[in-house]
């Protein structure tokens, strides 16, 4: 007889279950051909697994597995939402239509205009300490006169013809 | 895609076309006769008559023209009255100051150049040289802002 039957008889189980090694199993089935005491062992194992197979399966076959499906789907949901920092970032993410070259030359466009407008628009007036209105007066034909009077804000441009000299009167 | 290219050159085109008209100016130019024939003054220049008359010694005022000129930098206009010409350009216009060249043309003569700045409130007078007529002309213009 190959192997004692108290070696044999733990790995019985194993061996029904089909979980023993090659050397394993040789060493029991070569057990098992003269050992009358682990044939019946084995037969009471494989009776009880029937005995308990049948009403499991029955009791597999009639429960409802609903609930468990939906707490899997759950899990699975709260495993897929994105954290904080993927939020933001697709937030961050540029928009596909401004992915397009197309934006590239109006953006461009724009840039320009406003750097030329603005600084016209934006243009501070010269300062005229003295504000004198006439910059500058000629005249080839005539004598000119200016006269400016802040009181009344005129300024008179005045023309002399010879010989009659018009002159303003103040 | 189209349509808003479109609509972003008439946004453009809109946006340039303001700036411009920021850059154009309004002069009212008037013209009158000064003289010592009789003491009419016409009522057109009932606001300006006090000055006038603190500056002239004329006894009669008449208006020959009351125009309103639109200038834009650079483009000269012309106003003809009495065989005299009076050319006005814009130079440049910096908030409420507005620089204005200004000829005048007589017989196809340049009998005055000048170069003045306009504010608000402010009226620059020209007149004076050869008798006419219809007496002295004097110009009168001031911007409106």
């Amino acid at each position: 007889m190959k192997g004692s039957c108290s070696a044999v008889s733990k790995l019985l189980e194993k061996y029904f279950d089909q979980e023993v090694t090659d050397e394993e199993r040789s060493l029991v089935e070569a057990h098992l051909l003269d050992c009358h005491a682990c044939q019946d062992v084995l037969r009471s194992v494989e009776k009880l697994r029937n005995l308990v197979r049948a009403p499991v399966e029955e009791a597999v076959q009639k429960e409802d597995f609903q609930w468990v499906w939906q707490k899997i789907e759950r899990g699975i949901r709260l495993e897929e939402r994105p954290t904080f920092w993927e939020t933001l970032q697709s937030w961050l993410q540029i928009p596909p239509l401004f992915q397009r070259k197309v934006w590239i030359p109006a953006v461009a466009t724009i840039t320009i205009i406003l750097l030329i407008t603005i600084p016209l628009l934006f243009k501070k007036t010269p300062s005229y300490p003295s504000l004198s209105v006439v910059e500058y007066v000629e005249s080839q034909t005539h004598n000119v006169m200016v006269y400016e009077s802040e009181n009344t804000k005129v300024t008179v441009i005045w023309l002399f013809e010879e010989p009659e000299k018009e002159t303003p009167s103040s | 895609m189209r349509r808003t290219f479109l609509l972003f050159l008439l946004f453009i085109l809109c946006f340039v076309s303001t700036s411009t008209a920021l850059a154009e100016v309004q002069v009212r130019l008037r013209v009158i006769g000064a003289s010592n024939d009789g003491q009419t003054i016409d009522p057109s220049l009932k606001d300006i008559y006090k000055e006038l008359g603190s500056l002239f010694s004329f006894t009669s005022y008449r208006l020959f023209r009351d125009e309103n000129l639109t200038l834009s930098p650079n483009q000269p206009v012309s106003i003809s009255t009495l065989r005299r010409r009076l050319e006005v350009t814009l130079i440049s216009l910096h908030k409420d100051i507005a620089e204005l060249r200004i000829r005048v043309v007589r017989e196809e003569k340049e009998i005055l150049n000048t170069q003045v700045r306009l504010s608000p409130g402010r009226t620059v007078l020209i007149g004076g040289g050869p008798r006419q007529r219809e007496g002295i002309i004097i110009y009168a213009l001031y911007a409106r802002f």
